[in-house]
């Protein structure tokens, strides 16, 4: 399906996606040198990679710090401090050899005691620390080798490693004992904090210690051979939108984040200026409240309801359709949400609620301001819900309420909507948190379906338990997915080697 | 000596407002809906993760106790650390300070002048062209929504024709034009509305002057027209309009929330904004009670201007 916003932009200007090489050429000739202002929507508010979340901080960080693995181009664990990694026929215990003459940003070499340090601070300050709880126990048989053995198999426990949310990152053994947000700013990564104002702006210049892996063909996603060629990449906080287009236009930044639709088509005629459309970024998913929305049957009702086109097009979005929890690049990707995706069928809503005896008890639908498709999409299932005889209040809260009451089930809601971005991008282990949103988390489906999930060994067997457990969220109306939505970035063409991926990354970008 | 000794009683009469102010920060702020340690910990986490960073920042004990733990700091001078920022309080307004400072002190440079002379000159040519062209300017400016404007202004001036940078701040030690390029957009935009509401209060106060008996006596001296205006009457206009300025200036400094917020500055207003968005309670109190002790203090100036202004008013 072509969507009409999507192609306005491209008529508008030069639109990048999927990878595609920009400027060929003399013009391509890399080069050391130069600096670039990239404009975005918040301050870095955290540099300490274990417990960071936010995008804006993520970006920043993985230019400054590195993990055994990371994820790749195509979103799969790579290794990245890691040579090589063993796995026990058990699933059990993982052996990580580790690349020699890697050092920290200070000069000092990495070993296998600033891995196991980087661990044990992890288990403490992470808000992720449970992913390290069936650890049985961590050694250091030798400097360059860090073994981690389970209580339990795992197949998936390097996969659970390469998340950029919560990185695991390797610090200096000396920052074990640091508390959460309070790390000295030491990593290994290809760029070093060099200014940092907080809430204004942060710089990094590039580091001169930095050992890239040579092994490596080239940059692959968050892993592989990474070139520093800008001197220094300065993070500035403009949070209204209609500015940092402005500081694009005018200048004063070279690349733009979080750039609405609506304020991208201001850039139109712009030749030396491109929009880079990053989709899949996220997906709007509605979600249900286990234990408040307890009637199956009007939660179906309400599945049946959404309109991904009308919701996505109220809200000025960049989208695509698809009916997975998971992106369609993803080896989990499957249809077997189908049969419930974007129905909007008002007599099939009716159906369910004549069989679920639907006597018009009230639904409250929670939705924030600050997210147009949230918002906007909430809207239109509410007019839909009215439509098909359901009592819906429609409450508006702010975002930081709306995430609060989302992740701790507070605020009395039945129904919510969020933008669910790296589960659906890097598989079921990333997944297993944004389940609990339904307040269901001990829900048998989840638990015994994930423990088989890590158990099994055979990659065939564990797509067959993921698309049970998404099946059971689409059909018991816990998750009703209303599309993929895209991030559309700006940026200024003087700067080669810029590619679409989830989360920005500026080393082997050079400037013309 | 007595004139110190009153300005001592009335600094310590600010005592209790600001006390009262704090508590009350305290509580609006926890009686918001919302958790910083869901923002912390992001949009993907769970119930759990958040609660582990609801220990890690202490905010699982009652309120009673985070408040009493607050004021027993801030008795010690500790305005407490931002739970987003991880910074102390103190240091983070200290920096951004000389932003909002700024931005305020160049609006204002704006707002006295100007405002004064059109509301001077529109009581002068009361009733003429000069006099509704004013009130015209003066009712827009008081009218327009000041984000509004300065999105349009943004459009003109920076993209359309590149005269003045889009956004940003430069500190004033990297020299006088550039610190003063950067805040002329913003200083000018947040002086609108002012100059609007001054204009209107200088015009309505040189009409009363204009009015008295010493203008008439003046006049019929024949004093001319503009020496009377600028002798005998200008000072006396002054003193509604010096109570006016106090106000103005707080005004100002509650403008540039919205300013910088456009025009990515780093200031005081939006460290506020961003912290009450952000549930950084630490920061939104202590904010709040800087904020209250220098709306103090801005009366307190305001109160000795006057009694230079109008030698009839006195502490004494």
């Amino acid at each position: 399906m072509v969507n009409p916003r999507r192609t306005a932009l491209l008529l508008g200007t030069a639109l990048v996606a999927g990878g595609l090489a920009l400027a060929s050429g003399p013009a391509m000739a890399q080069k050391k040198g130069g600096s670039l202002v990239y404009a975005n929507v918040s301050a870095v508010g955290t540099m300490d990679p274990h417990v960071a979340a936010a995008v804006v901080d993520l970006e920043t960080i993985h230019h400054v710090y590195e993990g055994l693995v990371e994820m790749g181009e195509d979103y799969r664990a790579a290794p990245m401090l890691a040579s090589k990694i063993d796995i026990s026929p058990d699933g059990r215990t993982f052996t990580f050899s580790l690349r020699k003459g890697v050092k920290f940003a200070n000069g000092k070499e990495m070993t296998a005691a600033d891995v196991i340090a980087s661990f044990e601070r992890y288990k403490k300050v992470s808000p992720n620390a449970p992913a390290l709880g069936d650890v049985a126990g961590m050694e250091t048989p030798d400097p360059y080798t860090f073994v981690i053995k389970l209580n339990k198999p795992n197949s998936l426990f390097v996969e659970v490693m390469k998340t950029p949310t919560y990185s695991f990152a390797i610090l200096p053994a000396e920052q074990k004992d640091k508390p959460a947000r309070d790390p000295d700013l030491v990593g290994i990564g290809p760029y070093v904090v060099s200014e940092w104002a907080r809430d204004s702006h942060l710089v990094l210049k590039r580091n001169d210690n930095y050992v890239a892996d040579e092994s490596a063909k080239g940059p692959d996603g968050y892993a592989g051979k990474k070139t520093a060629f800008l001197d220094s990449i300065r993070y500035n906080s403009v949070p209204e939108a209609n500015t940092r287009v402005a500081a694009l236009q005018t200048g004063g930044a070279d690349f733009i984040g979080a750039l609405p639709g609506d304020v991208a088509k201001r850039l139109k005629g712009r030749t030396d200026i491109s929009v880079l459309s990053v989709i899949p970024f996220c997906q709007a998913t509605f979600i249900s409240h286990a234990k408040n929305f307890t009637n199956r049957s009007v939660r179906q009702a309400v599945s049946m309801l959404i309109d991904s086109e009308e919701m996505m097009e109220a809200a000025g979005q960049v989208w695509d359709r698809n009916p997975s929890l998971m992106f369609k690049p993803s080896y989990y990707f499957s249809d077997v949400g189908a049969a419930m995706y974007d129905q909007h069928s008002v007599d099939k809503a009716k159906a369910l609620l004549k069989a679920g005896n639907y006597a018009g008890q009230k639904v409250v639908l929670e939705t924030n301001t600050n997210y147009a498709y949230m918002r906007d999409s909430s809207q239109v299932l509410v007019e839909q819900m009215k439509k098909a005889g359901i009592n819906v209040e429609l409450k508006m809260v702010d975002w930081t309420t709306n995430v609060g009451d989302l992740s701790k089930g507070t605020g009395g809601w039945d129904m919510t909507i969020t933008g669910l971005c790296s589960g659906p991008l890097l598989g079921p282990q990333q997944w297993r948190l944004s389940l609990a949103f339904a307040q269901n988390p001990d829900d048998p489906v989840v638990t015994e379906g994930y423990a088989k999930m890590f158990a099994t060994t055979d990659a065939a067997e564990r797509k067959k338990i993921w698309m049970g457990i998404e099946k059971y969220f689409i059909e018991e109306g816990y998750m009703m997915k209303v599309a993929d939505i895209a991030d559309l970035r700006g940026m200024n063409d003087k700067f080669v080697g810029i590619k679409p991926y989830y989360m920005q990354r500026f080393w082997d970008v050079w400037k013309k | 000596m007595r004139m110190l000794r009153r300005l001592l009683l009335r600094l310590g009469q600010a005592i209790p407002v600001i006390l009262v102010v704090a508590v009350l920060a305290f509580f609006l702020m926890h009686l918001l809906p919302g958790d910083p340690a869901a923002v912390i910990a992001g949009p993907e986490a769970g119930a759990e993760a958040v609660e582990r960073i609801r220990r890690q920042l202490g905010l699982d004990r009652s309120i009673p106790e985070q408040l009493l733990v607050w004021l027993w700091h801030l008795a010690q001078g500790d305005f407490g650390t931002s739970i987003i920022h991880n910074q102390s309080v103190l240091q983070a307004l200290a920096d951004r300070m000389p932003v909002t400072a700024s931005l305020t002190l160049v609006a204002f440079a704006m707002t006295i002048p100007i405002g004064i002379v059109l509301g001077v000159a529109a009581a002068k040519f009361r009733n003429t062209w000069v006099d509704s062209a004013v009130m015209l300017m003066a009712l827009i400016g008081v009218s327009v929504p000041g984000f509004w404007i300065a999105i349009l202004s943004v459009i003109l001036f920076s993209v359309t024709l590149g005269w003045l940078p889009a956004s940003g701040y430069v500190p004033l030690s990297e020299g006088v034009w550039p610190w003063l390029r950067a805040l002329i957009q913003p200083a000018a935009m947040l002086a609108l509305f002012q100059i609007g509401f001054l204009a209107r209060m200088a015009r309505s106060a040189t009409l009363d002057v204009l009015d008295q008996d010493y203008i008439r006596t003046a006049r019929a001296k024949g004093v001319s027209e503009w020496r009377t205006i600028a002798k005998h009457a200008f000072r006396n206009t002054l003193i509604p309009v010096v109570t006016t300025t106090g106000i103005i200036l707080s005004l100002l400094m509650g403008g540039s929330v919205v300013i910088e917020q456009v025009f990515a500055m780093p200031g005081v207003g939006r460290l506020i904004v961003q912290a009450i968005l952000t549930r950084d309670y630490p920061m939104v109190q202590g904010t709040l009670l800087a904020l209250a002790f220098l709306f103090v203090a801005i009366n307190l100036m305001v109160d000795i201007v006057y009694t230079w202004v109008d030698p009839r008013v006195r502490y004494d």
